[in-house]
């Protein structure tokens, strides 16, 4: 009927871990050669993942908080802000994928997919932390709350940092945040936050830029900050 | 391969690895570039003070009690994906609209043969079957029309123009693939209107199309 061939949106197939956790530099996204066995492997895992989620198995639900809770719940907490609310988008996100899991077709990644649900669980809970403070009357800044901080982090420019991030746009942090803090490639954020992957790049680079431009410490001061 | 402070924010944006490469040595003699490329990978070791994966222990029972609990609420979704789990990349509304098209199968198959084992003995029967063939079609695709003018308006209900969540914008999708799938059939049905198989594929669509509608408004209600 014509309707296999219909190309959709996302395509791309992520990795069940965090590619590095420590630092990346560019470039990320240009590898020789064709897809690796790693990649096929990480395919029939996602599949099989669905396929087990799909029938109703806890055990799938809890391999796939295995596999992504912990980035999950560091990028909700990245986008929201604080530890509790990112928890409680994880659960939710885990609950939506439950219930609409029967609608997931396999034309996407189903990580992919469950990714794309948690970022709009994040914004739903954004929205309606915000539409709150506005039924509260609470003009006051939104600041997050403090939380405990992982060994070995650097306080204040992870605050340095956070403060930035809550200026640029609302893609432009979330490509950051998916890109250099979560590890994900540019074909991979195509698919959650529904652009191209040419779109993903240029968003970063304009959000690294506005970054560097907040970030810059005043003249004279530079060399021992950095 | 050369590169000058001009290619800098391009290599920045989209650079390959040689590229990069290019670019470091260019920076070994261009202070300006050398200071931002260094700018440019230090917001990368930044971004690392973001990432905390430190595991709360509590964090999974809490998950795992509250899928559990809504996996209780709905035991038929289950059972009735447990049923039509050996159709793993289906959605449920697929079995139900085939279920739907074995029993109008079934029905039509023995009216057929009700109709054929009563039909008249002589020659004369031949110009009423031909009428009754015709007559059948007529009420069909009048039935038809019918049915599409009710699933528009479940359409028009639904709104799904600009979906909100992700799982509305797979609904869209959906709803996008059954309306080119169903204008696909009907053309070929317009060109062989007497084709029982293409109209019970064009009735499996429509139901589908109904389903996924009525799901698209159960969701908008919750």
């Amino acid at each position: 009927m014509g309707t296999m061939g219909l190309a959709l949106p996302w395509k791309a197939r992520i990795s069940s871990m965090p590619r590095e956790r420590g630092t990346r530099v560019e470039p990320s996204e240009h590898f020789a050669g064709g897809p690796s066995p790693a990649v096929g492997d990480a395919r029939s895992e996602d599949a099989a993942l669905a396929a087990a989620c799909r029938s109703g198995d806890l055990r799938a639900y809890d391999r796939l908080y295995t596999l992504h809770g912990a980035r999950m719940k560091n990028l909700a907490r990245n986008v929201l802000g604080n530890p509790s609310d990112a928890e409680d988008a994880v659960q939710e996100t885990f609950l939506k994928v439950q219930r609409s899991i029967a609608s997931f077709r396999g034309h996407s990644s189903f990580v992919t997919w469950t990714y794309r649900i948690l970022i709009n669980t994040c914004y739903d809970a954004r929205r309606s932390r915000l539409r709150k403070k506005e039924v509260a009357n609470d003009d006051s800044e939104e600041t997050p709350r403090p939380e405990p901080r992982a060994p070995g982090a650097h306080p204040s420019l992870r605050m340095a940092l956070e403060r930035a991030l809550a200026k640029l746009t609302e893609h432009q942090r979330d490509v950051f945040l998916l890109y250099e803090v979560e590890g994900f490639r540019h074909a991979e954020i195509a698919g959650m936050l529904e652009m191209t992957e040419t779109a993903s790049k240029n968003t970063l680079f304009q959000a690294k830029k506005n970054l560097r431009l907040m970030l810059e410490p005043p003249r004279g001061s530079a060399r021992e900050t950095r | 391969m050369q590169v000058s402070c001009n290619h800098r924010d391009r290599i920045f944006e989209d650079g390959t690895l040689a590229e990069w490469a290019a670019l470091e040595a260019h920076a070994a003699t261009c202070p300006l570039c050398a200071e931002e490329v260094r700018a440019w990978k230090s917001l990368s070791v930044a971004a690392g003070e973001l990432r905390d994966y430190s595991d709360s222990p509590s964090f999974w029972p809490r998950i795992e009690r509250a899928l559990a609990e809504e996996a209780a609420r709905n035991p038929r979704r289950a059972e009735r994906q447990g049923w039509f789990s050996f159709l793993p990349s289906l959605s449920p509304a697929w079995p139900a609209a085939l279920a739907g098209a074995l029993v109008l199968i079934l029905i039509l198959t023995l009216s057929a043969a009700w109709i054929y084992l009563r039909r008249p003995v002589d020659g004369r029967g031949t110009e009423d079957q031909s009428l009754l063939k015709s007559k059948a079609l007529k009420e069909v695709e009048s039935a038809e029309t019918v049915y599409q003018r009710s699933i528009d308006k479940l359409a028009a209900e639904a709104r799904l123009e600009s979906p909100a969540t992700p799982l509305l914008a797979n609904y869209h999708e959906k709803l996008f693939v059954l309306d080119s799938a169903i204008a696909e059939l009907r053309a070929q049905a317009g060109m062989n209107p007497s084709n029982a198989q293409l109209r019970y594929q064009l009735l499996a669509m429509y139901q589908e199309k109904q389903h996924a509608l009525e799901e698209v408004l159960e969701t908008k209600r919750q």
